[in-house]
């Protein structure tokens, strides 16, 4: 069957584009759709365990992650390199798995659509 | 081959919308190929506001859309959510909201995300345009 990868490379609060991109996954899992997150670029703040958006900046997207499971989404990636480069000192969210480029690149190659926020 | 095109990008803030027409086009020129729909996702929605007019010596992205859905047999969806969000509005979404008028180009249909997991699971090729 053939499996969705929604990848984030967006600041997690800059624009609209994250909470739109986990809308669609979270929609996908409630229609049984096998769907896989991952993190790249500024996409990675959205995994930030210390994060505090104010009302101004949406919804409180890190709370969402946590109810993932309920959807039956398992696969959360992040891009180890752009980790580093964004965010070396605050602790992730604990449900993701960190990938160097050549797992990363594999990764991408078991999804048959990719839709980027 | 059956495609679904996703487009997120806006349409005087990107050529997402400009492309994936272009790309629309050739594939609905192909005689193998089939295009199942198209889905205006995130800032792409504003391609259906028909209250927005450009200069008349410049190029109508939108009356070029409504042209295509003239000829070609596939559905236009505009994310619903999205669409609200951003004030794009047919009759009954209008009324639903209790606000006066409506945007959305009667070429547009407003659909939730679930006719968007639909279409991207009968696709075999998905692409999107940002």
């Amino acid at each position: 069957m053939q499996k969705t990868l929604i990848l984030f490379s967006s600041s997690a609060y800059e624009t609209t584009s994250a909470k739109e991109g986990l809308d669609l996954a979270l929609v996908l899992g409630t229609f049984e759709q096998p769907v896989s997150l991952a993190f790249s670029g500024e996409g990675v703040s959205l995994l930030l365990e210390s994060q505090s958006p104010e009302k101004e900046h949406g919804k409180h997207l890190y709370k969402l992650l946590d109810g993932l499971e309920f959807y039956d989404i398992d696969d959360v990636y992040a891009l180890q390199s752009d980790i580093e480069l964004y965010n070396s000192k605050h602790a992730l969210w604990e449900g993701v798995t960190s990938l160097d480029q050549n797992a990363w690149a594999k990764m991408l190659q078991t999804h048959s659509q990719i839709i980027r926020f | 081959m059956k495609y679904a095109l996703l487009v997120t990008g806006h349409p005087t803030q990107s050529k997402a919308c400009h492309s994936a027409l272009a790309f629309a086009k050739c594939i609905h020129a192909h005689p193998e190929h089939e295009l199942l729909g198209i889905f205006f996702y995130e800032e792409s929605v504003a391609v259906a506001n028909c209250f927005a007019n450009p200069p008349r010596d410049e190029y109508n992205l939108l009356a070029q859309w409504e042209d295509f859905h003239k000829t070609a047999t596939c559905p236009l969806y505009i994310c619903i959510a999205a669409g609200i969000r951003r004030g794009i509005l047919n009759e009954a979404e209008s009324k639903r909201h209790e606000l006066d008028g409506q945007n959305c180009s009667n070429s547009f249909q407003l659909e939730g995300l679930g006719t968007w997991v639909e279409l991207n699971s009968q696709a075999d090729k998905v692409v999107q345009f940002r």
